[in-house]
């Protein structure tokens, strides 16, 4: 008995600093979002301004826009590059950390020179098209609301595929050999080793790695906010970058913390249902 | 024993403060953390000033200390990016410094939350501050900051490029209509003739667009703050004058993307010959392109109507939880001396007697000189962040195509109007 209460007092230093960094935060947003600057109560006053604006609805659809076409490619484009690397053939070596560059390149940096690649006027990417007579006028590619979220998108997918790739090899590289060996024996060709040992193989490796980019798309502000600031026109705005907006530009921290409150269990409905479907199939090797 | 006693006062004076505040639980912490660091001793007074000023500033903090020497001034320099941010967040911690600047239109916000102190019996010679300097830092009555720097923007313009086109450079456009057909002509070999704003921060876009609807009889907001005007036919009219420029083609393809930095960068590569800017973009032209030949005229206005401009500029602040505001209030009357304003601004002063120094007699700056008297200060309204954005994204909404000038304008009107309601 005495051992036992002596042992919560060995965590108790843990627990204080876990509930000053998560719980009071997370406590006192949900207090700001039904209070008014004054620190009055108001019920749900906040959610029904935050609610109306038009910017809202807009944001909450560009945020799957932005989530969704990001995941999409970089899981696709990361698991053929990890693929890939998995291949023995010379100066492997070299093309892996090579393909590592994006993902350890500083978010901030990555999105200030993508900014100067894209721009109408300066931008390396124009004038690439321009000489050669590609293109007769400049694109204005972060101008132009049809290619503004694709070009932000692909902006994201280049700097985090190569996590993606590393994560996968991991999993691909702890595959026994034994199972190439007796899929040749039944003669296998690549595609089907690919279709049937390695993604068989790696599932829970893409599970965990697909959450992760999910819960990294829906947090994701500094891409955008650094490229577009969520503009044109709002083409661009996400909600995390709306809460932003609302809180440090417009400071109307209450505001802020409704829509926060409500993003939040948004993004907790998507990773359950997320959860629930993928990673709980049945009949897969863990 | 002292020391001792004066930090029992500076306890007990934090105790009384965080009681009467509502936010306690950060409070407590901020001001703990501001007592350890021993902020309250007396005689410190705690000055966040901005990097471009920072060499002046320290000479003149050398100066007040050496005929004060028990008063110390502490420097921080602070920088533009994020500073509205970082200023509002040390003025609600309760641990601020006890002198800021600000820029004048953030300081009603400042005075209608209760987060600085009134400075009417700091100001020295009322008679002598441009008029329309103390409006905008005057709310209920009273004066909540000492404006020291004033300025307008005014169109900035590549002599050379005129020639070129056969225009001549000493007679400047002065009509909207006269501004179109010079933009045009000049739009010429890639060139662009007048580079509007699209991007970046949406005061860029304010300040450069306003001055057109002002100009035009219109406003965005009416004079009470009850009613959007941005819909009404003069208003309607400046926006669409302002985003024809970007429709004809006569301003930058990238002009969605740019803000004034990004222009100033165009007009130095010669891409674009007239834009609208502030002074302090001239010392950076002359130091990356001196080829240029640069003119500075008044910002068009509609036939027989007059000019206008969004006064900017900079206040002093002392914020409410200010350690020392007997000393501050001595200093700032120091800094605003005529000469040490005059000597401190980075444009022009807001002391009408420093503008007699000889460094406002430069000939280039005339063109500011004259659009001084036509600066207004900006609309102010508890929202005003919230409406520029309504407006901005429509504004940005008719670039884009997505919608002709009334409509946008009557959307932007809808979304106004509610947040003035609220």
């Amino acid at each position: 008995m005495s051992r036992q209460s002596t042992g919560y007092w060995f965590i108790l230093p843990a627990l204080v600093v876990l509930a000053m960094l998560i719980a009071y935060p997370v406590a006192y947003t949900g207090l700001l979002s039904v209070t008014d600057s004054q620190s009055n109560f108001v019920g749900v006053k906040n959610f029904a301004t935050v609610l109306r604006s038009r910017a809202t609805p807009q944001a909450f659809w560009n945020t799957l826009y932005w989530v969704g076409g990001s995941i999409i490619f970089q899981v696709l484009l990361g698991t053929a590059t990890a693929i890939l690397l998995n291949q023995s053939f010379p100066g492997r070596s070299i093309v892996r950390s090579v393909a590592l560059i994006p993902w350890v390149i500083p978010s901030i940096v990555a999105a200030t020179t993508f900014a100067w690649m894209f721009h109408t006027e300066f931008g390396i990417i124009n004038y690439m098209m321009t000489a050669p007579g590609l293109i007769e006028q400049p694109i204005g590619w972060l101008t132009n609301r049809d290619t503004v979220m694709p070009v932000l998108i692909a902006i994201n997918v280049w700097k985090l595929f190569p996590f993606v790739a590393v994560m996968v090899l991991a999993g691909l590289q702890s595959i026994p050999k034994e199972l190439y060996e007796a899929a040749r024996v039944d003669g296998a060709n690549f595609w089907e080793e690919v279709r049937h040992i390695m993604l068989p193989q790696v599932r829970p490796v893409l599970v965990a790695v697909t959450l992760l980019l999910v819960i990294w798309g829906l947090n994701s502000i500094t891409i955008i906010y650094a490229i577009t600031r969520g503009g044109p026109a709002n083409s661009t705005l996400i909600t995390p970058i709306q809460i932003f907006r609302i809180a440090f530009e417009n400071v109307q921290f209450n505001q802020a913390a409704a829509l926060s409150v409500m993003f939040f269990a948004v993004a907790i409905l998507i990773v359950f249902f997320y959860i629930k479907a993928l990673a709980a199939a049945p009949g897969e090797a863990r | 024993m002292r020391i001792r006693t004066m930090m029992q006062g500076c306890f007990l004076q934090g105790g009384e403060k965080m009681k009467k505040s509502k936010r306690s639980g950060v409070l407590l912490a901020a001001s703990m953390l501001a007592l350890s660091a021993g902020n309250c001793l007396a005689g410190d007074v705690i000055w966040w000033t901005p990097n471009w000023g920072e060499a002046r500033a320290r000479d003149l903090a050398d100066k007040f200390m050496k005929a004060n020497p028990d008063t110390k001034i502490k420097i921080e320099v602070t920088t533009s990016d994020g500073l509205p941010q970082r200023v509002l967040t040390t003025l609600q911690s309760g641990a601020a410094p006890d002198l800021i600047e600000v820029q004048h239109g953030w300081v009603n916000g400042y005075a209608q939350n209760n987060l600085v102190i009134p400075l009417d019996d700091t100001l020295q010679d009322r008679g002598d501050y441009v008029p329309a300097a103390l409006d905008y830092v005057t709310w209920n009555g009273k004066l909540w900051a000492i404006p020291y720097r004033i300025e307008t923007l005014a169109v900035i313009y590549n002599k050379g490029h005129f020639k070129e086109a056969g225009l001549d450079p000493e007679k400047p456009p002065q009509t909207w209509d006269e501004f179109v057909k010079t933009a045009t002509a000049l739009t010429r070999g890639g060139r662009f003739g007048f580079a509007v704003t699209g991007g970046g921060e949406v005061g860029n876009t304010i300040f450069r667009s306003l001055p057109f609807i002002w100009m035009n009889g219109g406003d965005i907001i009416s004079k009470d703050a009850k009613t959007a005007l941005i819909n009404k036919p003069e208003a309607v009219e400046a926006v669409k004058f302002y985003t024809d420029f970007y429709k004809k083609k006569i301003s930058p393809t990238s002009t969605l993307e740019n803000d004034g930095i990004a222009n100033r960068r165009l007009f130095i590569a010669e891409k674009v010959s007239m834009y609208q800017a502030g002074q302090f973009d001239l010392a950076s032209i002359l130091k990356e392109n001196s080829k240029i030949d640069i003119g500075v005229m008044q910002i068009p206005h509609p036939q027989g109507k007059n000019t206008a401009a969004i006064l900017g500029g900079w206040s002093f602040i002392v914020p409410k939880s200010a350690k020392n505001p007997t000393e501050t209030k001595k200093f700032i009357q120091f800094l605003n001396t005529p000469e040490n304003q005059g000597y401190f601004t980075d444009t022009f002063p807001a002391r009408v007697s420093s503008m007699k120094l000889p460094r406002f007699d430069e000939p280039i700056l005339a063109g500011y000189k004259a659009m001084l008297p036509y600066g207004r200060p900006a609309p102010s309204h508890k929202n005003w962040v919230q409406i520029t954005q309504a407006y901005f994204n429509n504004v940005q909404g008719i670039m884009l195509g997505k919608e002709e000038p009334q409509e946008a304008m009557d959307n932007a009107a809808d979304d106004i109007q509610s947040l003035l309601d609220e």
